[in-house]
């Protein structure tokens, strides 16, 4: 039985009342040493050279850092309490390709792991791999030592390989990237590097480092760039000014000549504004009266009535719209009452339950005593808690781990006796008019990029599970604009929309791969109406733990057709099971029901694991749209509150030059919840795909309404997981 | 982009930009993206302040206790959230056993057992539950040691207990007890005035969040 562990695992967290405060200054217990200074690649460290020092763990933000040598946007992230990684695209001053523009643009990504932890007089310990994935501009290895001298001065002795020996390793122009090269790593010969930095005060630190870095790039076509200019000594110098609770700036100079300036922004899970939300209150529990008091209520004798459920049903809907949960449907009999809820306010499914409990306790007679509180998503029941209602009287505000213990969790059966479903909540029409914004921020050709215009969605849920959905969009303006995709062999050049349009045997590459997300930019720019989604969507349990997906219709910008999925996943299991079989056609570029002539059966199975630690793995195995076999593995961390981070991994049939530039598709996904930020009660996230390019390999269709997340939330590791807010 | 196409343009974009979101879907309903739960925090935040300006100035906590006895026929308690410089009425909003429910009108709630803190919601660090092992020696008026537990959710989403070490002893003020804590670095001093068990007026300490608050028991 995996419930016990997960609830003593609820029960016996502590954590250092400085997390509590939120301080940016206090320094908690669990954590290795930790970082006083970024450092100009996105690092703890000195300016160039890296240190043992950690991030508080989970921490997620951005260096982005300014000098004559380069421009970089450093992205990190730190894993696991000793593993900082970060992903850096930087635009290298000095070097010349294909563009002929006197720089390129480079996406890097580093590691970094703390071996041991300052202890007496022992340093902290950390290696690390910058520039990992094939090699870059930045390619070097790394081990450091950092200890503390004095209560504010800090040093850092290490070995360097690669450009932190000051020897570049040589660029192949033919690799196309994306897989370590393992043989090179820790090779070539070592040269040592160092930094002090002594922090002044609580906000300013001043840091001097000893680097062999000279910023040089060597190609295997003979080509060799100075980026900026050749430091004149060995030195950097650097001050950097902590302010408000999540920024630092800084300035430092690189061999006396070249100056820098650098700005991180830093964000930490465990830090929100409002930990325990703004959202109002719930009502509390009302205690039954004695049986003497209301011998009716205590027979059971008012189910006789037939004016009794409904008049309560309609109350507890009331009570319940109230606090943001919908009910669906309620099933009553003299001792046992089961709810179907559906919760449209709370990130967590807990406190949507905690509060359904407490609304009940407020509605039912007293001879109900058994409350059955199922969670449905999109009208399907996913999962019930079974709780006494003398248990909900009794551990009110108590530890929410207590009424975990008391309370079973179960799969919820699609049908039960008696069950009258709630008035007028069906047929359900529901639309909207707003304004969208789209954002290209990762391109490293385009820059930033954004178009502006509004968007009309309309959803009409005709009876439970089965929902139409529609939207329609106007650019209003922007520069995104439509283009085809890039001519092979004449990097940085692209098809204009009307040549590619025209020859539909650009559609295939040169290796033979069918363009299935290369010309998304196709997609993009129209100035007139286009219809990203319209489908038709049902949802169903056809057995206790089998879920069920059918979305016909357009189901993404660049495919329409039919996507079907089924789901097994036990409310009590760490283990699920899917498949996802797709028949799609490509649509015609104007966005509207035309289509193209390329279609394709697509489809996966998949493996989900959910560790109670807050990691989830998924492994997908199948078909992709450009008919490439093969497999995606998933890594994700995840947080009580909703955050979640994952990196993702695609590795198909096809040959790293059918694939193109970076080998296989790999990517970040981020999610962060609303509420964290704005402490209003919102299921609402903004989350983002840091995916390494538009490539036609590992392509998945982008179909919404996936089973497996929506079922999870209200499954046993999501569910305790954010058990802490039943009371809230 | 020709003339009127960008005239065109530039006439959609004020209306898209006039266009504060309309439709249907309520608050709750999903979808409604980053920018109008931030429009919607602004609103909310816009609304409040407008709605505390008129009434804040001009009454005094003792004018404010005055008109709710007045109004609310039912138990009152006034409260000084000290953090968050606001004092505020209190009304009974439920009552489980001894543990009484007290919320203001917007629903922000202070809950009690017999006048001591147990917990509070809808301030955004609320303390989520105190189990207090001193709560014998306070009730008593007798000097003695204890644990109090105080139970918080935390930024990443999970419930964490903070433990502190107390001792109870008579204050300075006759009548008054004072409850010393200390742990994890913080120590803080509740003070009770205890009449036969009963706690009409203290000052208790939140949490690291919130602070102290001060309550008074307008009507028992």
């Amino acid at each position: 039985m995996r419930r016990p562990r997960l609830i003593r695992q609820l029960m016996a967290t502590t954590l250092p009342v400085a997390m509590l405060v939120g301080s940016g200054t206090g320094v908690a217990v669990a954590d290795p040493m930790l970082a006083r200074n970024m450092s100009a690649y996105g690092m703890p460290g000195g300016i160039d050279t890296p240190t043992a020092e950690m991030l508080p763990d989970g921490s997620l933000g951005a260096t982005l850092s300014w000098s004559d040598y380069a421009r970089r946007g450093n992205v990190f992230f730190q894993a696991l309490p000793r593993l900082t990684t970060v992903l850096r695209y930087a635009r290298v001053d000095g070097i010349n390709d294909y563009r002929d523009e006197g720089f390129i643009s480079d996406r890097s990504l580093d590691l970094r792991f703390q071996v041991v932890d300052e202890q007496g007089w022992r340093p902290a310990v950390a290696v690390g791999l910058q520039d990992f994935l094939g090699t870059g501009v930045y390619s070097g290895e790394y081990i450091v030592a950092t200890r503390n001298v004095t209560p504010t001065v800090r040093a850092s002795v290490g070995l360097g390989w690669g450009v932190l020996a000051g020897k570049p390793r040589v660029i192949d122009v033919q690799d196309q990237g994306g897989t370590p090269n393992v043989d090179q790593w820790f090779s070539g010969g070592a040269k040592p590097f160092a930094s002090v930095s002594w922090q002044v005060n609580d906000k300013l630190n001043l840091t001097a480092e000893y680097s062999h870095d000279r910023y040089y790039a060597r190609y295997s076509d003979g080509n060799e760039y100075q980026q900026g200019d050749e430091p004149g000594s060995k030195f950097n110098f650097g001050a950097s000014y902590r302010f408000g609770r999540n920024y630092e700036a800084g300035i430092y100079t690189i061999g006396g000549e070249t100056i820098g300036a650098q700005f991180t922004i830093a964000l930490n899970p465990r830090d929100a504004a409002f930990p325990s939300g703004l959202e109002p209150a719930p009502a509390p529990v009302r205690p039954r009266p004695a049986p003497a008091q209301d011998p009716e209520g205590w027979s059971g004798s008012w189910a006789q009535d037939p004016t009794a459920q409904p008049a309560i049903q309609t109350a507890l809907a009331d009570a319940m719209a109230e606090e943001g949960v919908r009910l669906e449907a309620m099933a009553l009999s003299p001792t046992q009452a089961e709810v179907r809820l559906r919760n449209q306010r709370y990130i967590s499914q807990a406190e949507a339950v905690g509060r359904t409990a407490r609304l009940m306790t407020r509605a039912l007679p007293p001879s109900v005593e058994t409350f059955v509180i199922t969670s449905t998503t999109d009208g399907v029941p996913t999962s019930s808690v079974t709780v006494r209602r003398s248990d909900v009287e009794r551990l009110e505000n108590t530890e929410a781990g207590q009424i975990a213990a008391a309370s079973t969790l179960t799969d919820a059966p699609a049908h039960v006796p008696g069950l009258v479903r709630t008035d007028d909540l069906y047929p359900r029409f529901r639309w909207s008019i707003k304004p969208y914004l789209e954002l290209g921020i990762f391109s490293a050709e385009d820059g930033l990029t954004h178009e502006v215009g509004a968007e009309a969605r309309a959803s009409y849920e005709i009876m439970p599970g089965l929902i139409a959905t529609g939207a329609l969009r106007q650019r209003a303006f922007g520069d995104i604009g439509q283009r085809g995709p890039g001519i092979p062999g004449e990097r940085g050049e692209y098809y204009t929309p009307e040549e590619y349009e025209s020859s539909p045997d650009l559609e295939t590459t040169p290796e033979g791969v069918p363009r299935v997300r290369s010309d998304t930019r196709m997609y993009t720019g129209n100035s007139s109406p286009v219809i990203p989604e319209l489908t038709l969507a049902w949802y169903a349990k056809p057995a206790p733990a089998v879920y069920t997906r059918v979305t016909v219709g357009l189901l993404e910008r660049a495919y329409g057709g039919v996507s079907t999925e089924a789901l097994w996943k036990p409310a009590n299991s760490q283990l699920a099971f899917g498949a996802e079989i797709n028949r799609v056609r490509k649509r015609d570029f104007d966005q509207l029901f035309d289509f193209r002539d390329y279609e394709v059966t697509t489809g996966h199975v998949s493996a989900y694991y959910e560790f109670t630690q807050g990691f989830t793995a998924q492994l997908d195995v199948g078909r992709y749209l450009a008919g490439d076999k093969g497999a995606t593995v998933t890594l994700t961390r995840e947080f009580a509150n909703g955050w979640q981070v994952g990196a993702y991994a695609t590795k198909t049939d096809l040959s790293s030059e059918e694939f193109g530039e970076g080998s296989f598709d790999k990517g970040v996904t981020l999610s962060i919840p609303l509420g964290w930020a704005a402490g209003q009660a919102s299921r609402d996230r903004v989350s983002t795909n840091l995916r390494s390019l538009s490539r036609d390999g590992g392509s998945r269709l982008e179909v919404n309404g996936r089973l497996y997340d929506r079922v999870r939330e209200s499954h046993t590791v999501d569910l305790y997981e954010g058990w802490g807010r039943f009371w809230r | 982009m020709s003339g009127t196409k960008r005239m065109r343009a530039v006439a959609l974009s004020l209306v898209i930009a006039g266009l504060a979101a309309c439709g249907n879907t309520g608050p709750d309903e999903g979808g409604s993206g980053p920018i109008s739960v931030l429009a919607r925090t602004a609103t909310d935040t816009i609304m409040s302040s407008r709605a505390a300006q008129p009434a804040a100035p001009a009454r005094t906590p003792q004018e404010a206790a005055a008109e709710a006895l007045r109004v609310n026929p039912g138990p009152l308690i006034q409260v000084g959230f000290e953090g968050l410089g606001r004092t505020q009425v209190l009304a009974l909003a439920g009552q489980n056993g001894a543990m009484r429910t007290y919320m203001t009108p917007s629903e922000e709630a202070v809950i009690l057992r017999n006048g001591m803190l147990v917990g509070t919601r809808g301030l955004g660090r609320d303390l989520s539950v105190a189990e207090p092992g001193t709560e014998g020696l306070i009730r008593a008026g007798q000097s003695g040691r204890g644990t109090r537990v105080m139970r918080y959710l935390s930024g990443d989403g999970l419930e964490r207990p903070l433990q502190f070490d107390c001792t109870t002893a008579p204050g300075p003020t006759p009548g008054v007890l004072v409850e010393s804590c200390e742990g994890h670095g913080v120590a803080f001093q509740n003070n009770y005035l205890v009449q036969s068990g009963q706690i009409p007026v203290s000052r208790q300490w939140v949490g690291p969040g919130l602070g102290y608050i001060t309550i008074q028991t307008l009507r028992p």
